[in-house]
């Protein structure tokens, strides 16, 4: 005996794709899993790097203001 | 490996792209869905290692490429043995438990236990054939993607797909369409 519906199949047959999709998750841990999250500095890291340092140095050397006025 | 934040981004396209198929692929060829699940990671995981030559490809060359890593796990799987024997008990076992999880409770089990009857007829098709299949169903590729994919003419992928239906039908007392 056989059904008579003619899409049976492909309704079943969505119906185990669906059960065994990778779901969202699943491929979000994957992902996780290949890509690292400490993740290298970007490019231009040195350049920042430098940037940062020099204007602390400068900050830090700075001569306070009152300290100029008497200089002068 | 030196990598930034682009690389991150460019493999994750890469990965959305195609991690339904890879999925599909390896659902197919080892049925075991943990052992799918990690052969997909290997796979990827080897593109974002080469991520400079397989970034740039256009897309079929792309998926040829990623595919070309997939039947080279699986076919290293199936040497190892345990594929083979994983698949044989993931079938057994997923052909008496799986459930519906849609409808009411007796439009369920009965939907249940047809899944559980598809399932099993799954597991007896040839493995070209589940594997055209599964990248059809799951993988939702067209005949034409998954011969890029596998090498293949897409005529051979739509023969193995209408005798993979006509032999689940069969399985299923249902009727198919030019059957």
């Amino acid at each position: 005996m056989t059904h008579p519906a003619g899409h049976d199949l492909d309704q079943l047959l969505a119906a185990w794709a669906q059960a065994h999709r990778l779901t969202d998750s699943d491929a979000e841990r994957i992902r996780q899993a290949i890509v690292p999250d400490d993740l290298a500095l970007p490019a231009t890291w040195w350049s920042d790097l430098n940037s940062k340092v020099s204007q602390t140095i400068a900050r830090a050397t700075a001569m306070p203001a009152p300290a100029v006025a008497g200089w002068l | 490996m030196t990598t930034s934040r682009d690389d991150a981004a460019v493999f994750t396209a890469i990965f959305d792209r195609h991690r339904h198929a890879v999925h599909a692929y390896f659902l197919g060829r080892v049925s075991d869905p943990e052992l799918a699940r990690d052969l997909v990671q290997e796979t990827f995981l080897r593109a974002w290692r080469r991520l400079s030559e397989v970034g740039p490809l256009p897309g079929g060359q792309q998926r040829a490429w990623i595919f070309t890593v997939a039947r080279n796990l699986a076919i290293d799987s199936y040497r190892s043995g345990a594929a083979r024997r994983a698949a044989e008990d993931a079938l057994r076992h997923e052909a008496t438990t799986r459930e519906a999880t849609v409808a009411g409770p007796h439009t369920q089990a009965e939907l249940g236990e047809r899944l559980a009857r598809l399932e099993a007829a799954i597991g007896q098709l040839p493995e070209d054939q589940r594997v055209v299949l599964s990248m059809t169903a799951a993988g939702q590729l067209t005949s034409r993607q998954i011969g890029e994919a596998l090498g293949e003419p897409a005529g051979t992928v739509r023969y193995r797909l209408s005798q993979a239906r006509k032999q689940l039908a069969a399985a299923l007392d249902l009727e198919e369409e030019g059957a």
